[in-house]
């Protein structure tokens, strides 16, 4: 009895399976699970939305142990090419450690794109923001409304990874070309609490300080918590990096000054868009440009 | 010799004690579990499960967690803890991955990892006995902290990369099979955890050290009065989890091809619950390598399964949670009705 309802169940199992079998089967491996945060579940959205219009299966998953779980994405990679997926779309948890998995996959034929940060494969485009140039972008609004010579502090991101690196390069340089005074620069790992307790020491060390430069929302929501501890909120401009809601939301407050959004679903849509090019065998440039634009008060709105 | 009798006349009264049943039991009960989950896998995902390719790939993607887990299973047998190993490791990868780059010749830069782990288990061991820090929990919480930081310090919390072949043939390289495609191969992996879990099984069981491992783990006091050296046993324990979190590192160095320093982070729970589902005991004295090796097997089958399932690795947390304490609870329920009889 048993053994007939297994072999039953399995029958439909596989007779549910043969039906999906037409379409192109692609991988989207983010840096973390949709459910972690916004950005990711916008790339969700704009890789779902894509895979619609082309007629693709488009599977979307994200590291179990979240940002820096390389041996878990590693994992997932390997699960998603034994299932034989036609293209891969991929955010690396590790600018190198991903390598050898991504050589075996393409030695399999996969077509892959990297979206939100490049590896270290060569001839692999990356579909994301440039981080340096966006990043500049946020940091001349600072020199564009304080006073030259003012005292101000940068937060960077994870430094082991590219857009922790760019991002800083683009504030640092961008900064320190307008003449400003760069006091501080920490890193508090992408992460609220670790921001408000950097911003929170850096204010102690620094109580003249007039802007901050966060390299991510959730660093920039920490120092305004900081901020308002300390009661230098209206003292201390702070710019954001992202275009999160709640970035949004602390915009409209007059909290924060502005936030330099990027465009996650685009990263999502065009990444998709981009491994089904190279299916057909057309060629990406190196570096497909996601785009990125200014949170402001006047349009906060359409981020919330 | 004279300890080393001591030592196996506390060992076999335990065993004693136990019928054969539920020593196949407590022995073999979990292997049920293994291949009830490969049964079902294989019903679920008919078309990958089983395929050549997804069983390499679980064979390569258990290989951290097995290491780990060997290491910590020898720890808990003495009713004491390793936090540190993930952090160890990723030490023991950033510093190989160092000095493969500076050109150090290969047979040496396969050492450095094993090295480095064993050195940080003896201060682990050290701080132990000589400092008599009251729980090994404090004395490796410290180093879990302290050892990655170094590893950020050492390399400014960035990646090195381009490590040489040679010194990654342990931990990517196939052995081709003569039949079944391009995917039948046997991971040199493969090859490294049969040598360390058959090395351990037979050092348990037959070396008098690691019967007097088994010793501390049942009774301390006894054992010390057997005239077993305590501390001198503790402290090698402790360098042999430091040992297997080493060669664990050379692995991933192998797989991943560069060192980074967000290895492992939050690896050592991995590994203790692997050793708890294989049935050690977390009050020492108990605890079979094959138990370790199928709650690896478990954990590692889960999360394939899962993942091939594409479902939210919320549920794997969530399930390998809950097996977690079902395996105590099962492994509870065993020894009362084991003390009735």
């Amino acid at each position: 009895m048993k053994l007939k309802s297994l072999l039953l169940a399995s029958g439909i199992l596989m007779a549910s399976t043969v039906g999906a079998f037409a379409a192109d089967k692609y991988a989207v491996i983010m840096g973390n699970m949709p459910s972690a945060n916004q950005f990711w579940a916008k790339v969700e959205q704009g890789a779902m939305a894509k895979a619609a219009e082309l007629g693709v299966e488009v599977t979307v998953l994200g590291s179990p142990g979240g940002e820096s779980d390389v041996t878990g994405q590693i994992a997932l990679v390997e699960d998603q090419l034994s299932k034989g997926i036609k293209g891969l779309v991929l955010a690396p948890a590790d600018f190198s450690a991903l390598n050898p998995t991504i050589e075996k996959a393409l030695k399999q034929g996969v077509k892959i794109v990297y979206i939100d940060r490049p590896g270290e494969v060569k001839d692999i485009s990356y579909v994301g923001t440039m981080n340096e140039p966006a990043a500049a972008m946020g940091a001349q609004y600072i020199c564009d409304n304080i006073p030259k010579g003012s005292e101000v502090a940068i937060l960077q991101g994870v430094m082991s990874i590219a857009p922790g690196r760019d991002r800083f390069k683009g504030s640092h340089d961008t900064l320190t070309a307008c003449g400003m005074n760069i006091v501080a620069e920490q890193t508090a790992e992408w992460d609220n609490a670790k921001g408000q307790a950097v911003t929170e020491n850096i204010l102690t060390a620094h109580p003249n300080i007039k802007a901050l430069f966060a390299s991510n929302d959730n660093m920039a929501m920490g120092a305004i918590e900081a901020l308002k501890g300390a009661k230098m909120l209206d003292k201390v401009m702070v710019v954001g990096f992202d275009g999160n809601p709640e970035a949004a939301e602390a915009i409209l407050k007059g909290e924060m000054a502005i936030s330099v959004a990027q465009r996650p679903a685009n990263m999502g849509s065009i990444g998709v868009e981009s491994v089904s090019k190279l299916i057909k065998g057309e060629t990406l440039p190196a570096v497909v440009d996601t785009g990125a634009e200014l949170v402001t008060k006047e349009n906060a709105d359409k981020f919330k | 010799m004279a300890q080393a009798s001591k030592g196996t006349a506390i060992a076999p009264q335990n065993e004693f004690q136990r019928s054969l049943r539920s020593r196949l039991l407590e022995d073999y009960g979990i292997l049920l579990v293994v291949l009830t989950m490969c049964i079902v896998l294989a019903i679920l995902q008919p078309d990958y499960f089983l395929s050549a390719q997804n069983v390499t790939n679980i064979v390569r993607q258990v290989g951290m967690n097995a290491l780990l887990a060997l290491g910590l299973y020898i720890v808990i047998v003495t009713a004491g803890i390793d936090l540190s190993v993930g952090s160890v490791m990723a030490l023991s990868i950033m510093l190989l991955a160092m000095v493969d780059k500076a050109g150090l010749p290969w047979p040496l830069v396969l050492l450095v990892g094993p090295a480095v782990g064993t050195s940080i288990g003896i201060i682990n061991g050290l701080g132990l006995t000589l400092l008599r820090l009251p729980h090994p929990f404090i004395m490796t919480l410290g180093t879990l902290n302290a050892v990655r930081g170094l590893c950020n310090l050492v390399s400014g919390g960035q990646p090195i990369s381009g490590i040489s072949d040679e010194v990654r043939f342990i931990g990517i390289a196939d052995i081709p099979l003569p039949f079944g495609g391009e995917f039948a191969v046997i991971p040199v992996s493969a090859i490294l955890l049969l040598v360390c879990y058959a090395g351990v099984a037979w050092f348990m069981k037959k070396v008098s050290l690691g019967r007097h491992i088994f010793a501390i783990g049942g009774n301390p006091q006894a054992a010390r009065v057997a005239g077993i050296n305590v501390n001198g046993v503790l402290v090698f324990v402790y360098a042999a989890s430091g040992f297997f979190a080493g060669l664990a590192a050379l692995l991933m160095a192998g797989r991943t091809g560069s060192g980074y320093p967000n290895l492992g982070i939050g690896a050592e729970l991995d590994a203790i619950a692997a050793v708890i589902i294989g049935g050690a005991s977390f009050f020492g004295g108990r605890g079979s390598v094959v138990g370790v090796f199928a709650g690896v097997l478990v954990m590692g089958l889960l999360r394939n399964g899962l993942n091939l399932m594409n479902i939210s690795a919320f549920w794997q947390q969530t399930l390998i949670g809950v097996i977690i304490i079902f395996a105590v609870w099962i492994d509870v329920l065993r020894r009362n009705s084991g003390q009735r009889k």
